[in-house]
């Protein structure tokens, strides 16, 4: 069936038709970055000087964070309407978060003693800041910026997904017109820009005053897709339109059974995922596997991670039709491609010592991986495992859009009838979902000794 | 049983040799201690007695088998029967002791035969591993976590990993390089008696002169990759002369 897919549409006139929905997207990861590190970095410096209240903010940062990305949009398409706009709000509410809470963690965790040193002088904040934290953090600073712009780029498609505009408006059009050949090249064209913004990312952090280019793209977007002040008054009108929350009893009932449905997707995908990562992932270590196949392998890796869940879904829909099926599969396969990366890290990073005195018993290569290599990298996989478990938890939430069951089905359902107090509701119910899943995920790998993985 | 016949090696083509023109012979159950300043190519001429490091010039015959050119299937067999025993942390510590044991004996066993003995162990198999660490003192701690043992019997682990090698030689690259002194002697005067006793071909090399003068057979000093001097020991004399054992 995938092969209804082949060839993509390449004429001309289509690629150039192309160019505004790809500038689109850009634009929108653009200004949703922009405002997120306008307003995250200064959160973060206030977690990181433990102001006043930062308990406070951590708190607030980390339950907006606990809502989907795609779900942000949703509200976002209500209150403000349908377009680029509602993207960036979109992004730049799920970005600030992730940034604020992130970089809060980092300026925490910075070294203590030049910090002191500053404090002693009396210094105020923003000089604390700007002659301490940040100089002192920049290269993780760095690393998560540009990791964070990369699964921006990643949401703005998602997010276009549901009347954002950009790539995303323009592939469900095309999986809705059953143009297949259209979509694929809607796919090729993210696989590009996220490979793209990854090539970015290397030099950014070479380079890292590239990050300015940045500056003017997103001006540039904001001010060609302004967050509607022009119908202010509606959007307060519908915002207040969702309260108070409600659901008729017949959905209380089925609550439960939505939730099932939601975190078996998420268990159902994680597992896949694990699975098809373990032989790939001893494929692409570099101490397992010869350098030409763990290069091939490594970029095969790149572009199943490139392709979000979502988008997976959309083209599984088509395959294996809709269905909680088809929801997991999706998160099975962007999974594998983000923990076979993972897993072979974890497999690089085992000490020498142990696996060199098993070679040394004349040992052949599988048992050398399961008696030394796995239970040397145990820790670490199984961290990554559940730190995307905790994803998949938000992404099963996303994917219900397609038609994959569970409480992202029913929350979009809601919004297309106009039902606003029972979305709300739902949005409720998955941020609870996501919080408590990521309080459980965090909870346990605290205890096993690792705090974060960026994933 | 180990012969090393004008050895050289060099880690570069204009790197001066870490080995120039070594010779050493170690027979069944003899014991020879390897001293000599660090860097003096003690620990080249262990991994090249392995197949580890290739030889520039030279050759080396384990139990007549010449090791320079051996590949895959048939360097994997002469090492299934060649231990190393290293500083220390070459454990894994995540798994028992027994399975860490019973790793010795991978060179043997086939892929199948690994991956059913770490979910399901014979019988057979987990009295092997007892016995070997019986042999080293430690039988109690058969089913304990690696992790959970001290510096000392994590290195006696190791000796009984590689005694379930069944070993014709074992090389040992300063075993007790991380251990206290009191425990370091101990550990000595097992592995020599080990050899002794199963007529194992011990090559050692250590920091310690006047250990290696007291527990072996032979005392060879290497200094920058040559052999300076390689005499016998009192204790071999005493032993030829039938004073000690």
């Amino acid at each position: 069936m995938i092969d209804t897919f082949f060839p993509p549409d390449l004429s001309p006139a289509y690629l150039r038709a192309l160019l505004v929905p790809v500038a689109q997207t850009i634009g929108m990861a653009s200004a949703g970055m922009l405002v997120a590190f306008a307003l995250g970095v200064p959160l973060a410096v206030l977690i990181g000087t433990r102001a006043p209240g930062h308990r406070f903010i951590i708190g607030a940062l980390s339950s907006l964070r606990a809502i989907p990305d795609l779900t942000l949009a949703i509200l976002a398409v209500v209150v403000v309407g349908l377009g680029p706009a509602a993207g960036i709000v979109a992004l730049a509410l799920f970005y600030t978060a992730m940034i604020g809470r992130v970089y809060g963690d980092l300026f925490l965790a910075a070294d203590g003693a030049p910090l002191e040193a500053l404090r002693a002088t009396g210094a105020p904040r923003a000089a604390i800041a700007a002659f301490g934290l940040i100089p002192l953090t920049q290269s993780d600073l760095l690393t998560f910026g540009t990791y964070a712009f990369e699964c921006a780029m990643r949401a703005s498609i998602v997010v276009g997904a549901v009347g954002g505009g950009g790539i995303g408006t323009e592939l469900v059009g095309a999986l809705n017109a059953l143009d297949y050949h259209r979509s694929l090249t809607l796919i090729l064209v993210l696989v590009v820009l996220v490979a793209a913004v990854d090539t970015f990312g290397i030099l950014a952090r070479r380079t890292p005053r590239l990050v300015l280019l940045l500056l003017p793209l997103g001006i540039v977007s904001l001010w060609l897709n302004p967050p509607v002040l022009f119908a202010f008054g509606h959007a307060i009108h519908t915002f207040a339109g969702m309260f108070p929350p409600q659901l008729r009893p017949a959905q209380i009932v089925s609550l439960p059974l939505l939730i099932a449905q939601t975190l078996a997707i998420a268990i159902g995908g994680t597992l896949l995922g694990a699975l098809l990562a373990f032989p790939v992932s001893l494929a692409a270590a570099r101490r397992l596997a010869p350098l030409g196949v763990v290069l091939a392998i490594r970029r095969a890796l790149d572009v199943v991670r490139a392709i979000p869940e979502l988008v997976f879904g959309l083209m599984l829909v088509v395959t294996v039709g809709i269905g909680p099926l088809a929801g997991a599969l999706a998160l099975g396969i962007h999974s594998a491609g983000v923990l076979g990366k993972l897993y072979a890290e974890s497999f690089e990073n085992v000490p020498r010592a142990p696996v060199d005195a098993l070679a040394a018993t004349g040992a052949r290569a599988l048992p050398i991986v399961a008696f030394g290599f796995v239970p040397l990298a145990l820790g670490p996989l199984v961290v990554h495992t559940l730190f995307r478990l905790e994803w998949n938890v938000r992404a099963a939430t996303v994917v219900g859009l397609i038609g994959a069951g569970g409480i992202g089905q029913a929350l979009f359902q809601a919004q297309q009838l106009f039902f606003y107090k029972q979305m709300l509701a739902y949005v409720l119910v998955t941020w609870a979902l996501v919080a408590l899943a990521d309080w459980l995920g965090e909870r346990l790998r605290l205890r096993l000794g690792w705090h974060f993985v960026a994933g | 049983m180990l012969e090393v016949r004008g050895v050289r090696v060099a880690y570069g083509p204009h790197a001066p040799p870490a080995l120039d023109g070594v010779s050493l012979d170690v027979a069944a159950g003899e014991c020879v201690a390897l001293v000599g300043p660090s860097g003096s190519g003690k620990t080249t001429l262990l991994r090249s007695i392995n197949g580890t490091v290739p030889l520039a010039a030279g050759s080396v015959r384990v139990d007549g088998v010449e090791v320079a050119g051996l590949r895959g299937r048939e360097l994997r067999r002469l090492r299934a029967r060649l231990a190393m025993i290293a500083q220390q942390h070459d454990l894994v510590d995540r798994l028992t002791v027994a399975q860490n044991v019973m790793a010795g004996a991978l060179g043997r066993w086939s892929t199948l035969h690994a991956l059913r003995f770490l979910v399901l162990p014979s019988a057979a198999e987990l009295a092997e591993a007892r016995a070997a660490l019986a042999s080293v003192g430690i039988a109690e701690k058969l089913r304990a976590r690696t992790s959970e043992l001290s510096g000392g019997q994590q290195q006696r682990v190791a000796i009984a990993r590689a005694l379930v090698q069944h070993p014709v030689a074992i090389l040992a690259d300063e075993p007790i390089a991380s251990v206290d002194p009191a425990l370091g002697e101990q550990i000595v005067a097992l592995l020599c008696d080990l050899a002794h006793e199963r007529r194992i071909a011990l090559l050692c090399s250590l920091h310690q002169p006047e250990l290696a003068r007291r527990y072996f057979d032979r005392v060879a000093e290497l200094v920058g990759g040559r052999v300076r001097s390689d005499r016998r020991t009192e204790r071999a004399s005493l032993v030829r002369r039938g004073y000690a054992g």
